[in-house]
C-alpha cells in the first residue's frame, strides 16, 4: 500500500496527481522549485517542499532532490508526472533503491523499452507492423545502404530522442551526406548517446495511439484510441477520442493486438502506443511511452476511469480489480491545449502575469489547469498552461461543444492559442476528421489565425 | 582644475579615489551600453533561462524576460534583485564595497535580514561549535545538510556575527530555507548587501 506520494512535477499534472491522490485517501506532498512556489499545486497541497532552483536541472531533473525530499517528508512513494525524470529507468532504479515506490513500470520495465530502436524490434516480434526502417546505423555509408534500400524520404531519428526532438526529414542521398555527422553529434550532445537510425518517412498520416493497463498480476485491459493527429512540429495540441481515422471494427483490432503484443513483451503499468495510420488505414506501431499522457483525460471522460489513480494502484502492487468487458467507451471527447505561445508570431512563448482568468464551464466541459488570476507565469519552462477537454454524445456535438468554451475561456495578460483552437475546429477538413500530422505545418498556422480573426 | 591638483597633492587616497570613481563609471558604461545589450540579444536567443558575466571586479547577472518587453537596464543601481518582480530582471554587482555604490537601504526588501541558506533538500546540522555572537567570514562553513549521506556545506553569506537559528540540529530543511540569521556589524549594512559575495547563497535563480 502507498501511504503518501512525492509529486514530483510541476503544473497542471501536479495538480492532477495532487487531485487523484485526494479522492483516494492517500497523502501528498507537492515537491517544486524556486520558480513554482506560487503554483497552484504547491499552493493547494497539505505539504510542499522546495527541491531546488528554477533550472530543472537542479531540481525537478535531481534525482537526489526529489528523492532526499520524498525521504524527508516520509513519503513511499514518488509520482515523477510526465516529462522530467517519468521514463528514465535509473531514476526508477533509485527510487526502489532507498525503498520507495516508483509511480510507472519498474526500472527493468523502463529499460527494457528505453531504446526505440529496439523496441520496434521487440514489438514487430510480437506481431505488430512497424514502419519500414534501419538498425543502428554504423556509419554515413551505412546510411545511404539503409535509406537506399527504404527508399527516400526517409526520417533520421536519434534513438534516444523524443517528442520530435532531432529528427530530421531527408529527401536525397546529398541530403543524408550532409546531415548525418551533424544529427549525429547534435544526438550526442542533446541525448548523450549519438545512435540514429532510419525510417520510412510517411507523407500523408494519422497519428493513433492506444491506451493499455498491465497489472503486475498480468491482468491487461486497453482503454480505446486517441487521435492525436492536429500536431505543429510533432507537438500535439488537440486530440480527440475515439478516432474519426479507425473504423469500428479497425479500432477494436488495432487496440487488441496493441494488448496482446505490449503484455507479451512484458509491460507493466499505464502505457500508450503510438501509431502512424496511412491513407490505406494501416497502422504502424512507432513507439511506446510509459507513463501518463498529457491527452489522458480524455479517456478517462469517456471510460469514466480515474487513469492515475489505476497508475498508483498498479504501482501499489494492486490488482486492476477491471476485465476488459468493463472497459466502456461511450461518446466522443477532444482535449485542446492551453499553450502560452503566439500564433501570430512564429508561436514565440510567453510569460508574465495573467490578469483576469475564467474557466468554461456547462455540460461536459473539463478543465485541468494550474492557472489563476495573477498567477506568474515562470520563462523557465515548457508552455502548457493547461488543458481544456470537452465530451458529448457524438464527434459534432463535442466540436460544438469544445467551441462554446473556448469562446468562454478568458486567460488575460497572455498571449495564448485559444484562438488558434477556434479555427481548427471552425476548418472542414478538421470537421471532416481528415486532419493529417503535417496539415499545420505544410499550410502554416496563418490561414487558421487569419480565419480565427474573421 | 586647480582643486583638483591641489587636492590630490594634499591626499594621495584621494587620487585613488578619484581614478576608483573613473574606473567604475567607465565599468556602469561598458555594461549599460555595450555589454547588457549583447548579454540581453545572447540570452533571448539561447534560449537559456539566466547568463552570468564576470567582468574584472563586476558581475552580471541577467535572467530571461517575464514578457516580449525590453529587459531594464538596472546596471549599477539594481544589485539587490532576487526579491524584485518585474518584466525583466537584471543584476549587476559590485565586489568592492563602497558606500557610494551601493544600493539605497530602502530599495533592498529587508536590508537587515541576511541568513545562511540550505543549499539542498536534506536534514541539517549545525557545526558542533557554532555560538551566538561568534565571528565568521563570508563563505565560512556553519553547518552541513546531509542529502541521502552525502553532506553539503551551509556557508555564509557575509562577513559578520552568529545570530539566532532558524532550524534545528536534526531538522529535515528545504532548499533555500533560511538556517541562520547572520548579524551585520554596525554600519556596514549598506556596503555589505552591495556587493555579490553577500548575496544569501540561495538567491541565485530564485524568482
Amino acid at each position: 500500500m502507498i501511504g503518501k506520494v512525492l509529486i514530483a512535477n510541476r503544473g497542471e499534472i501536479a495538480l492532477r496527481i495532487l487531485r487523484a491522490c485526494r479522492t483516494m485517501g492517500i497523502g501528498a506532498v507537492v515537491a517544486y522549485s524556486e520558480a513554482d512556489r506560487e503554483g497552484l499545486a504547491a499552493q493547494l497541497a497539505d505539504e510542499a517542499i522546495c527541491i531546488g532552483p528554477a533550472d530543472a536541472k537542479h531540481s525537478y531533473l535531481s534525482a537526489p532532490a526529489i528523492i532526499s525530499a520524498a525521504v524527508v517528508t516520509g513519503c513511499d512513494a514518488i509520482h515523477p508526472g510526465y516529462g522530467f525524470l517519468s521514463e528514465d529507468e535509473g531514476f526508477a532504479d533509485v527510487v526502489r533503491a532507498h525503498d520507495l515506490t516508483f509511480i510507472g513500470p519498474s526500472a527493468d520495465v523502463l529499460e527494457r523499452f528505453a531504446s526505440k530502436e529496439a523496441t520496434r524490434r521487440l514489438m514487430a516480434s510480437h506481431g505488430l507492423t512497424t514502419i519500414p526502417g534501419s538498425g543502428m546505423l554504423r556509419d554515413e555509408a551505412h546510411a545511404l545502404e539503409e535509406a537506399e534500400r527504404i527508399g527516400y524520404p526517409v526520417l533520421l531519428k536519434p534513438s534516444a530522442g523524443g517528442g520530435g526532438k532531432g529528427m530530421r526529414l531527408v529527401r536525397t542521398a546529398r541530403e543524408l551526406e550532409s546531415t548525418f555527422k551533424v544529427s549525429r553529434s547534435e544526438a550526442k550532445a542533446g541525448f548523450g548517446d549519438d545512435s540514429l537510425y532510419l525510417e520510412k518517412y510517411l507523407d500523408d498520416n494519422r497519428h493513433v495511439e492506444i491506451q493499455v493497463a498491465v497489472d503486475s498480476f498480468g491482468n491487461a485491459i486497453h482503454l480505446g484510441d486517441r487521435d492525436c493527429s492536429v500536431q505543429r512540429r510533432h507537438q500535439k495540441i488537440i486530440e480527440e477520442t475515439p478516432s474519426p481515422a479507425l473504423s469500428d471494427a479497425a479500432r477494436r483490432d488495432l487496440a487488441e493486438r496493441a494488448l496482446k503484443a505490449v503484455t507479451a513483451a512484458g509491460y507493466e503499468n499505464l502505457g500508450t502506443l503510438e501509431f502512424l495510420v496511412d491513407g490505406k488505414g494501416d497502422a504502424y506501431f512507432i513507439e511506446i511511452n510509459c507513463r501518463v499522457q498529457v491527452e489522458h483525460p480524455i479517456t478517462e471522460m469517456c471510460t469514466g476511469i480515474d487513469l492515475v489513480a489505476m497508475q498508483i494502484k498498479i504501482a501499489a502492487g494492486e490488482p486492476l480489480g477491471l476485465t476488459q468487458a468493463d472497459v466502456v467507451s461511450r461518446g466522443h471527447a477532444i482535449e485542446f491545449r492551453i499553450l502560452a505561445e503566439d500564433p501570430a508570431n512564429d508561436f514565440r512563448p510567453q510569460a508574465g502575469q495573467v490578469g483576469a482568468y475564467l474557466a468554461p464551464g456547462g455540460p461536459g466541459v473539463r478543465i485541468d489547469s494550474h492557472l489563476y488570476p495573477g498567477y506568474e507565469i515562470p520563462a523557465y519552462y515548457d508552455s502548457l498552461l493547461g488543458k481544456l477537454c470537452v465530451w458529448a454524445p457524438n464527434r459534432s456535438q463535442a466540436i460544438a461543444r469544445g467551441d462554446a468554451a473556448l469562446r468562454e475561456m478568458l486567460v488575460d495578460g497572455v498571449t495564448t492559442n485559444i484562438e488558434l483552437h477556434r479555427a481548427i475546429l471552425a476548418n472542414q477538413v478538421f470537421i471532416d476528421g481528415k486532419v493529417t500530422t503535417n496539415l499545420l505545418d505544410r499550410v502554416g498556422s496563418a490561414p487558421f489565425v487569419a480565419a480565427g480573426n474573421r | 582644475m586647480p582643486d583638483r591638483e591641489q587636492s590630490s597633492k594634499s591626499d594621495p587616497e584621494g587620487l585613488d579615489r578619484a581614478l576608483q570613481v573613473k574606473q567604475d563609471h567607465e565599468t556602469i558604461a561598458l555594461l549599460a551600453e555595450d555589454l547588457l545589450p549583447a548579454l540581453i540579444a545572447k540570452l533571448a536567443a539561447s534560449g537559456l533561462g539566466e547568463i552570468e558575466v564576470r567582468e574584472g571586479g563586476w558581475k552580471a547577472r541577467l535572467r530571461m524576460p517575464i514578457t516580449t518587453g525590453e529587459a531594464r537596464k538596472g546596471a549599477g543601481q539594481s544589485a539587490e534583485s532576487h526579491a524584485a518582480h518585474g518584466p525583466a530582471r537584471v543584476a549587476a554587482g559590485h565586489s568592492r564595497p563602497d558606500e557610494r555604490y551601493a544600493v539605497p537601504a530602502a530599495e533592498a526588501a529587508e536590508p537587515d535580514r541576511i541568513a545562511a541558506k540550505s543549499p539542498a533538500v536534506g536534514v541539517y546540522q549545525p557545526r558542533r561549535d557554532l555560538a551566538v555572537g561568534m565571528r565568521v567570514r563570508s563563505g565560512d562553513r556553519i553547518g552541513t545538510v546531509n542529502v541521502l549521506g552525502v553532506n553539503q556545506d551551509v556557508v555564509s553569506p557575509v562577513d559578520g556575527v552568529i545570530g539566532s537559528s532558524m532550524a534545528e540540529a536534526g531538522e529535515a530543511v528545504e532548499y533555500g530555507q533560511e538556517l541562520v540569521r547572520i548579524e551585520l556589524p554596525d554600519g556596514s549594512a549598506g556596503a555589505q548587501t552591495g556587493g555579490p559575495e553577500s548575496e544569501p547563497a540561495g538567491a541565485a535563480g530564485s524568482v
